[in-house]
């Protein structure tokens, strides 16, 4: 048992060295989650602001013209220009100058003014459906805002309320900024792509320098090496996760409102899962660059599309919701929205650690057992 | 006091390819051992069933008491093994390389780093510890990894091809190291394709295609294997191919072999035939001197004698 011990520290501390020499082992783990939560965080941003609009205002009145204003007073569509006739929307659209047309027909002030029912046409390339969809939900909140006022003004300033009212109250995230959604996702999907791959990369290279078959003349045991191995990069993964939290918090104002013990719990384990899931993809393949395409394709994808991560998992259709059940991503991502957005703890989130711990225990058994000590 | 190394009836095929085929032999304590074989012969293949590190197909071996077959774990622990692929590794430096290698073994603390020492000092690289393994010359790396595998004071060293690829000069030097540690009662088994290393071991095998047909000292070898005086002959006006003809024919010559710029005429003992006689077949000048028979020879001989019983050239045993 204790010369067990020694000989897993004796792997420990050698895997250390070979990290701390190689500068690409310590950008990968340490600069690479760094700048991608950075690039993510800014680059990949969901809200759509200042959309460009186009203006083809026929009636050129007042009115038309306080339309147009109410449009573009919250910078949620910026206006881009006139154009001259209705044919040049298509234009507009084809060349990217415009994502909206607002067309007001010629009469708009004299209908309002009659008290009759004045139609605008808003015109919306469709090719980006996302952004469609929140151009049109802001379109109509505007244009409610503007009957309410035209009906205000032709009661003479008279206070109406509305028959029914319902308003919503967004709890966690009440601005809607994507950063809160996106960082717990982006971290899960960062740390599952570095960890996964610098354990891959581990393995094979003993098998491919020939020092496994020296490591396996000496009296080091199976799951002494998959422990040994592991033991330096789950160090190192930690340090990621505070980094990556760090600046999650410093750079997005990421809050944490829940219990940090079960936060780290639950890193700990994704990350053996995932440094476990490198180590059996290195112990099959044998070979750094097999595995390095294994661990991109195994880790990349799942964690991106199935995780939650940008794509609502209650929205997929019934298999891929399914197989999402074995992405570890997913349940690390519950636990960090939940532990940093809604304050929840261990009363909520025990389901999502018992599938990361299963998960962990699962990946360390399989890399033992196929771990083969006899060389072919 | 029971041999340090007992092999009965080894074999391992990899699929219809037979590697190593029925083997039989054994090592005594402080002997060096060499196995001698081309590339393919089955010498690695060997020394990996020895070290459990490839379990036989048939057969068994006991190697410092333990046996390959049921207790590896017991065989890993009392070995020392220097891989033909030798593997420090490079960015660590030479204790560090040493320090993983020692606690592999459940060494640690002060005893390792005593140990540690002591090993450095005995392959003359006391200092050197601090060096990058990867900035040594392939001589001196060739010493870290004879010294990480001595570190733990193994009953039995496996060296597989350890001076591939060195020069002669460093190659002498580590066999000065060799006969050192055997003389302190370490058993050394050490495969070559070196003829000059053969001869400098206490018993060799040789081995051809899987089978180990030969097996004595090197005197006994060239003995058995090589008998008659040997001629080395030099010179003369007909061209190589000729002249090695016309030595052939001669009564009482066994064998003819192109050795460099001349010939090396192997004659049966107990033959008339002279130098003069054989300066007098070639016409021109020619010098003949009396040479030994080497390992060279008895290797040529026994690899001629397999393929000869064998029927085919399969048993050079091309890699």
């Amino acid at each position: 048992m204790r010369r067990g011990l020694v000989r897993i520290g004796a792997l420990a501390a050698k895997e250390a060295l070979h990290i701390r020499r190689d500068p690409f082992t310590l950008y990968l783990a340490l600069a690479l989650p760094l700048l991608m939560i950075v690039l993510f965080g800014y680059g990949v941003s969901l809200d759509i602001d200042h959309i460009p609009l186009a203006v083809h205002d026929e009636d050129r009145s007042p009115e038309s013209r306080a339309l147009v204003d109410a449009f573009t007073a919250a910078h949620e569509f910026e206006a881009v220009g006139a154009l001259e006739d209705a044919g040049a929307a298509g234009e507009a659209f084809a060349r990217g100058r415009a994502s909206a047309v607002l067309t007001v027909p010629a009469g708009y002030a004299d209908r309002l003014a009659r008290g009759e029912v004045a139609t605008v046409a808003l015109l919306l390339d469709a090719s980006d459906a996302q952004a469609t969809q929140q151009a049109l939900t802001r379109a109509d909140a505007l244009a409610q805002v503007v009957t309410a006022e035209v009906v205000q003004a032709r009661l003479g300033g008279m206070q109406v309320a509305a028959p029914l009212s319902a308003r919503a109250w967004t709890r966690y995230n009440p601005a809607g900024r994507s950063a809160l959604f996106l960082v717990p996702g982006l971290t899960a999907y960062v740390l599952a792509i570095v960890c996964v791959l610098l354990t891959s990369l581990a393995v094979a290279r003993e098998w491919e320098r020939g020092s496994m078959e020296q490591l396996f003349s000496t009296p080091v045991g199976r799951l002494e090496i998959i422990v040994g191995k592991l033991l330096p990069y789950l160090a190192l993964g930690g340090v990621q996760v505070l980094l990556v939290l760090t600046a999650g918090a410093w750079i997005f104002d990421v809050p944490a409102r829940g219990d940090l013990v079960v936060l780290a719990v639950a890193s700990l384990l994704f990350l053996v899962g995932m440094l476990g899931q490198g180590l059996l993809i290195s112990v099959v393949t044998r070979n750094q660059l097999v595995a390095t395409q294994a661990s991109t394709m195994s880790a990349m994808l799942p964690s991106m599309l199935l995780s939650g991560f940008m794509f609502p998992i209650a929205n997929m259709p019934g298999v891929l919701r399914a197989l999402s059940h074995v992405v570890p991503a997913r349940y690390f991502i519950t636990v960090l929205r939940g532990v940093l957005l809604k304050g929840t703890g261990w009363a909520e989130l025990w389901p999502d650690l018992g599938m990361l711990a299963l998960f962990a225990t699962l990946m360390i058994a399989a890399s033992t057992a196929r771990f083969q000590r006899k060389l072919a | 006091m029971s041999p340090a190394i007992v092999v009965d009836g080894l074999s391992r095929r990899f699929g219809r390819f037979t590697a190593v085929d029925d083997v039989s032999f054994e090592v005594g304590r402080g002997e060096v051992f060499g196995y001698l074989g081309a590339n393919g012969a089955g010498k690695s293949t060997t020394i990996r069933m020895l070290c459990g590190l490839l379990a036989p197909t048939a057969g068994d071996a006991v190697v410092a008491g333990a046996r390959v077959s049921t207790q590896p774990e017991e065989v890993r622990a009392r070995i020392g093994y220097m891989s033909q692929r030798f593997s420090l590794y490079p960015e660590l430096r030479v204790a560090e390389n040493l320090e993983f290698f020692g606690g592999a073994h459940g060494m640690g603390g002060r005893s390792l780093a005593r140990r540690l020492e002591a090993v450095l000092e005995r392959v003359g690289l006391a200092g050197l510890g601090r060096e990058r393994t990867q900035d040594l010359p392939g001589g001196m790396r060739q010493r870290v990894a004879l010294a990480g595998a001595i570190l733990h004071e193994p009953a039995v060293v496996f060296l597989d091809e350890p001076t591939a690829g060195v020069d002669p000069w460093v190659r002498r030097r580590f066999w000065g190291l060799i006969r050192e540690l055997a003389d302190g009662g370490t058993t050394i088994f050490v495969t070559t394709h070196y003829m000059d290393e053969a001869e400098l071991c206490g018993r060799v095998g040789l081995m051809v295609a899987g089978r180990l047909p030969a097996l004595d000292t090197p005197e006994g070898l060239k003995r058995t294997h090589a008998p008659g005086r040997v001629w080395s002959v030099r010179g003369g006006e007909l061209p190589p191919e000729q002249a090695r003809l016309r030595l052939a024919a001669l009564p009482g010559v066994l064998d003819v072999q192109s050795m460099g710029a001349g010939l090396r005429v192997r004659v049966d003992r107990h033959a008339t035939l002279g130098a003069d006689d054989l300066a007098a077949s070639l016409s021109g000048t020619v010098e003949v001197e009396e040479d030994a028979a080497s390992m060279e020879d008895v290797f040529l001989a026994v690899v001629d004698a397999e393929a000869q019983r064998v029927g085919t050239a399969a048993a050079f045993g091309e890699a």
